[in-house]
């Protein structure tokens, strides 16, 4: 019988960065790209599994898909215990949104003591001429927070699955780890 | 004194919220602190132990790693249902080591069935390595 992990997937970034946007792309395997800009209320809870490469292996992703407006940070904290990982979701063509990925890591890096894989993950590629963050300085902020970078475009359905596929196998990285020092103890 | 916790004793574990086949619930109550069942991500845990009848309990100690917050519940139905908490403990963090830890009743404790809900722990995952429980068979 192989192994099914189970990780909490916390996602944030400013509003309208097009955290919802890859979430459901990811979900629905490309079938489903939310056209119109609904705010995300709260959270939203998606579940998917992601197969671990070479191995009969999954890991459960529970995916939080949080609010980025301020206005429920308050309210959007609770739903944080115990993150097993986290995904921080900038806008390509919004510098605003990349100088607030810190804020967000330290909030969520705030919620537990333990290591926490995490992923930068910058949105909105297809939108080529109106980037202003480049993939260098993009890739320099992942590697000083200890971050993986992965840059996708959810419109295009272009990489989503990246930033996923990451967090899932750090994840049993971990695990995988962690056991081996559970057979050390005695 | 005896321990009814032990698979050879008649006791089972008939349920388990994680299931590594290297490392199943079956380990924890194998007469063995090397094997051990480990939780694969997100709290609580939990995982029921059935005995092979009602028994008076005095004392449950446990052999674990990483767990932070504990309760332990009991039922004394003869299937596992109407649960009752007994103690909620915090366990001692402790580095490259077991953590041991009891539970000791100041009267002798009936049950069937032992619920033990891990709330919340030092690190992502937990292992329990031993359940031991120290009690006799009650006179139905």
């Amino acid at each position: 019988m192989p192994k099914t992990l189970r990780a909490k997937v916390i996602t944030v970034g400013d509003s309208a960065v097009g955290k919802s946007a890859i979430t459901q792309v990811f979900h629905s395997d490309g079938a489903h790209f939310p056209k119109s800009y609904s705010m995300t209320v709260g959270v939203e809870l998606c579940v998917k599994s992601v197969n671990i490469p070479d191995t009969n292996d999954c890991v459960e992703l529970y995916i939080y898909d949080s609010a980025g407006k301020e206005l429920y940070s308050d309210y959007v904290h609770k739903f944080w215990e115990h993150p097993s990982v986290v995904m921080v979701v900038f806008d390509v063509t919004n510098e605003t949104s990349f100088k607030s990925c810190q804020k967000w890591l330290e909030r969520v890096k705030n919620k537990t003591n333990q290591e926490l894989p995490g992923v930068l993950v910058g949105n909105k590629i297809d939108l080529v001429g109106r980037r202003v963050i480049s993939p260098k300085i993009a890739r320099e902020f992942a590697m000083k927070n200890s971050l993986e970078y992965c840059e996708c475009s959810a419109k295009e359905m272009e990489n989503v699955e990246a930033a996923f596929y990451f967090v899932a196998n750090a994840f049993y990285r971990l695990y995988e780890e962690k056991v081996e020092v559970m057979n050390t103890l005695v | 004194m005896f321990d009814v916790a032990l698979t050879d004793a008649g006791a089972k574990v008939v349920l388990a919220t994680a299931s590594d086949e290297k490392h199943p619930p079956e380990h924890m109550i194998d007469g063995s602190e090397e094997t051990f069942w480990s939780s694969t991500g997100l709290f609580p845990q939990e995982f029921v132990i059935s005995f092979s009848g009602l028994m008076n309990i005095n004392a449950v100690n446990l052999k674990t790693y990483q767990i932070h917050k504990m309760s332990i519940e009991r039922s004394v139905q003869a299937e596992p249902i109407d649960f009752e908490i007994l103690e909620e403990k915090e366990f001692t963090v402790t580095d490259m080591a077991l953590q041991v830890e009891d539970f000791t009743f100041d009267e002798a404790t009936a049950a069937t069935h032992l619920r033990f809900v891990v709330k919340s722990g030092y690190d992502h995952f937990i292992s329990v390595h031993q359940v031991s429980v120290d009690g006799t068979a009650a006179r139905q």
